[in-house]
Parts: C-alpha cells; sequence; structure tokens
C-alpha cells in the first residue's frame, strides 16, 4: 500500500460517513474545528477505518493524538508497516 | 382546567410523505403494500408482504442530528418538521424547557438492533461495533433524536405499549399538558420496517400469508378472508399544545384532545377484549363528556386479524350500534404499529377537515362476525365534529383518543 493509497481511503471514510465536500479534504485540516467532527464522530472514526484498512486501532494510545489530516495519514502509515512488519515483511 | 389542542400535525407512510400525499392515497384507495422480497432469505416467515415509506430527503436533516438516526428517527423528524410548520410555531419556543418531545414505538430501531446483534454476537467481538448504533437502537431513539433536532429542553420520553404507543405518547402530551407541566409537546408515533419485527408477528400467526402474491389486496379488516395484519412503518408527530398558549400565539386549532383513556384486561397477554375495550372507549367518551351518540366517527383499530376485528366490532356495536360511521386505515398503509395510533388519528383529522371520512380497503365481503356496525364501505361526505380513535396492543392493552373541533 502506497501513501497515495492510504490518503485516498482516508479521504474516502470522511467522504463516505462524514460527508465532508472533497475540496476540504486538505492535510493541514483540524478533524474537529475544520472539518466538524466531535468526541463522537472520532468512535465512528475508528470504527470505519478498521473496516477500510483492516486494522485494529481502537485500544492504540497514540490515535488520541491524531488532530489533523496530516497527523491521520501518518498515523495510518506507521500502523501498516508494523503490521507489514509483523507478518513477515509484506508478503 | 387547562386543556390540550392539536395545532398541527405532519405523517410519513407508505402511501404518502405528508398530508396532502396521504390524503389524495387515501382519494384514490391507493394500496401501500408491497412484496418484500429481501424477506424471503428468512426460514419460516410466512408473511413476504409489508407496507414501507419512501426514505429520501434525509440530508435535509444535517449530519451531526443524522448520525443518531435510523429510518424511524429520519421519518419522526420529517413528520415534525411538518407538524411545527403546519402549526406556524416558532421554533425558539420548543427550547424554553416548556416544550417537550413524547414519541412511542414498538422497539426502537429495529434495523439498528439487528445490525448491532449481527456485529457482535456471530465474533462476541466489539470493535466493529459503530458508537451511533446505541442512539439508532434505543426504545426512545424517535424521541431523544426529535429532541435533539429542535433543541427541545422539557420532558423527552417513549411510551412503549405496542401498537398503542404513539396513540398513548399522545395522550401522555395532553396528560403534561393538563397538568401544567409543559405547555407544547410535540407527540406521536414511529416505527420502522424490518423483517424481524414482521417476524414477532409471524411466529404468533397474527401476518396475512395468502396474499403474497397480491400484496394490495390485504389487509382486509373486517372482511371474509381477512388473514392477518400487514407491516407498515412511518411516523405521525402531532403539534399538542395548551390551549391559551395557542390562542395568545394566535396558532389555528385542529381539535381540542377531549378525552382519553389507556386500560388493560388483565386477562390474556395477545389477545383482544370486548369488555375491556368497552371500558376504554367509555372512559375515554367520559372524560371528553360525550356519550356514544356525541361521536361523529370512529376510527377503528382493525388489523385484519381474526379475534382482534371481531372483539372491536362486538365492542362498537354495543356502544354504538349502527349508528356511527367506522372505518379501518390498514388497508392503506399496513399496520405502522406504534406509530399506528398517531398516523391513523392524523389522517382522521385530515378527514375531519376535509368533510370525507374514507372507507375500509380491502373490506369486499363483510364477515359474519363483524356485522352490525356502520361501516363506511364508500368515500362518505360527512361533517365531523368529534372522533374516536382506537388502538389495542399486546399486553391486553386499550388506547382510546377523543378528538374533537372547536
Amino acid at each position: 500500500m502506497t501513501d497515495q493509497d492510504i490518503v485516498r481511503m482516508t479521504n474516502e471514510v470522511f467522504a463516505d460517513t462524514f460527508e465532508v465536500p472533497a475540496e476540504d479534504l486538505l492535510p493541514e485540516k483540524h478533524m474537529f474545528n475544520d472539518l466538524g467532527l466531535d468526541s463522537l464522530d472520532t468512535v465512528d472514526l475508528i470504527v470505519a477505518l478498521q473496516k477500510k484498512f483492516g486494522v485494529q486501532l481502537r485500544s492504540d494510545e497514540r490515535v488520541k493524538s491524531v488532530r489533523t489530516l496530516a497527523d491521520l495519514y501518518k498515523y495510518i502509515g506507521v500502523v501498516m508497516a508494523e503490521m507489514k512488519t509483523r507478518a513477515g515483511g509484506g508478503h | 382546567m387547562r386543556r390540550a389542542v392539536i395545532t398541527g400535525m405532519g405523517a410519513v407512510c407508505a402511501i404518502g410523505r405528508d398530508i396532502p400525499s396521504i390524503l389524495d392515497g387515501l382519494k384514490h384507495g391507493r394500496s401501500g403494500v408491497r412484496r418484500m422480497e429481501q424477506w424471503s432469505s428468512y426460514k419460516g416467515l410466512n408473511c413476504q408482504v409489508g407496507a414501507p415509506a419512501e426514505l429520501t430527503g434525509e440530508k435535509l436533516i444535517p449530519r451531526q442530528n443524522r448520525r443518531s438516526m435510523g429510518r424511524m428517527g429520519i421519518f419522526t423528524v420529517q413528520a415534525a418538521e411538518q407538524a411545527v410548520a403546519d402549526a406556524a410555531l416558532d421554533r425558539a419556543l420548543l427550547t424554553t424547557g416548556r416544550a417537550g418531545s413524547i414519541v412511542g414505538s414498538t422497539m426502537g430501531g429495529g434495523e439498528a438492533i439487528s445490525e448491532a446483534f449481527e456485529i457482535m454476537v456471530p465474533t462476541k467481538d466489539i470493535s466493529d461495533l459503530p458508537p451511533m448504533k446505541f442512539f439508532q437502537c434505543v426504545a426512545h431513539t424517535a424521541s431523544l433524536n426529535l429532541a435533539q433536532h429542535f433543541s427541545i429542553r422539557g420532558s423527552v420520553m417513549a411510551t412503549s405499549a405496542a401498537c398503542s404507543s404513539g396513540l398513548q405518547a399522545i395522550g401522555t402530551a395532553a396528560d403534561l399538558i393538563r397538568l401544567g407541566r409543559q405547555d407544547i409537546v410535540l407527540a406521536g408515533g414511529a416505527e420502522e420496517l424490518h423483517a424481524t419485527v414482521a417476524a414477532s408477528f409471524d411466529v404468533l400467526f397474527a401476518t396475512s400469508t395468502h396474499f403474497n402474491d397480491d400484496p394490495s389486496r390485504t389487509p382486509r379488516p373486517f372482511d371474509r378472508d381477512r388473514d392477518g395484519l400487514v407491516c407498515g412503518e412511518g411516523s405521525g408527530i402531532v403539534v399538542v399544545e395548551e390551549y391559551e398558549h395557542a390562542m395568545r400565539r394566535g396558532a389555528r386549532i385542529l381539535a381540542e384532545i377531549a378525552g382519553y383513556a389507556t386500560t388493560a384486561s388483565g386477562l390474556h397477554v395477545s389477545q383482544s377484549n370486548g369488555e375491556s375495550i368497552i371500558e376504554c372507549m367509555t372512559g375515554a367518551m367520559a372524560e371528553a363528556g360525550v356519550d356514544p351518540t356525541g361521536i361523529d366517527y370512529i376510527s377503528a383499530h382493525a388489523t385484519a386479524t381474526q379475534q382482534g376485528d371481531q372483539e372491536e366490532v362486538a365492542a362498537i356495536r354495543r356502544l354504538f350500534g349502527d349508528r356511527v360511521p367506522v372505518s379501518g386505515l390498514k388497508g392503506y398503509i399496513g399496520h405502522t404499529l406504534g406509530a399506528s395510533g398517531a398516523v391513523e388519528l392524523i389522517m382522521s383529522l385530515a378527514m375531519m377537515k376535509n368533510g370525507t371520512i374514507y372507507p375500509t380497503r380491502n373490506l369486499e365481503n363483510l364477515a359474519s362476525d363483524c356485522e352490525g356496525i356502520y361501516h363506511v364501505r364508500e368515500p362518505l361526505e360527512r361533517k365531523i365534529r368529534t372522533v374516536l380513535k382506537n388502538c389495542f396492543a399486546f399486553g391486553g392493552i386499550s388506547t382510546c383518543l377523543v378528538c374533537r373541533t372547536l
């Protein structure tokens, strides 16, 4: 999975689940202040991302520090890389 | 004593998404009953017909309000928006704490409950359970979503007594107004169509099963060939308001809620009981200060089950003889269960306003056990001043409401 894939798939979650217009999905956008999400939405976001990427995020403390879309793309990239490592080199 | 009046109403159901389209459906004798193709996957579900309402326009509800709504929540808010507009109500009046929300349903959001269990039960894992599911499932999902949508700060509650729920909600709203606890209550019922809901009646052999290939011919209240109920969905919401409050703001009053009663037979968990129905109708009329000669139209519960229709007719026959026009509306919209009392009361008030009583759809051959009352078989031009609405529910529960024009 490339970085572009992560950005595209994450943006799809925001468009499908939170109806955010495509033009607003910019890396510097703050999820709460700019995109209109609230604390309840973040739990929905986690469930939607888990489904989209096939990963478990609910118990990961790092997810709590995510604020902007750029933070989120980066975080998902790290999680996917860790999963690949655990799986033994991405077979 | 404070009086409760209805100043606005709105509804969504299988034959229309607002009052004019529902009245048009009644006028043209339309059926909202369809074959439910997706239900064929359920083994043992003999009833394959339902009366779905069209879900559309939901994106007009802001996402942050809508995220906690299932179908019934959306139908409720859409019906309530119509009611508030019909009442020409300043929305700021709903946020003062003197306004409440009471919406009944049988069990909350059937679709969301089913989805939540499908996620949790097979895996015993809640990781993929969306948090908003809770708000879509709960028994008060329609009421809480309605309250959130209008920023209501008064009493928010949900009556839950199966098919009496919606009418109990309106009766309870009138009680709160009379007691002085509220000045305005958005009240009514909501229901969503789902195989799990139909199944609960199907296992009791209460559903219609002989018209799966000819859906518009069922349900058949009071008919010789009636074979059970057909589940429907939708919502009906009325603005219940304190009389002086309504007068002060120059509101048009559709009707006064003059009498309300809800009783139980204490005899049987599922079967209706004529004596208990008589007690309930009598109680509602007594509160309204009218006797049977003062009722102009009875909107019957009339689900088209063998026993239910028979008991209701026996009760009406005893109290009213064949003097008062009676019709049942489920042949048009199915049995909207927890919403039925509200939706059918609203349809009756619309008929009252129009001066036409619409007939019982699918009543072609009057059953011998349903004789002796004044069945409306054709549209009947008639001035209606007072209407009696009946609702009966599992648990031996009866609920009756008397509304009259002022």
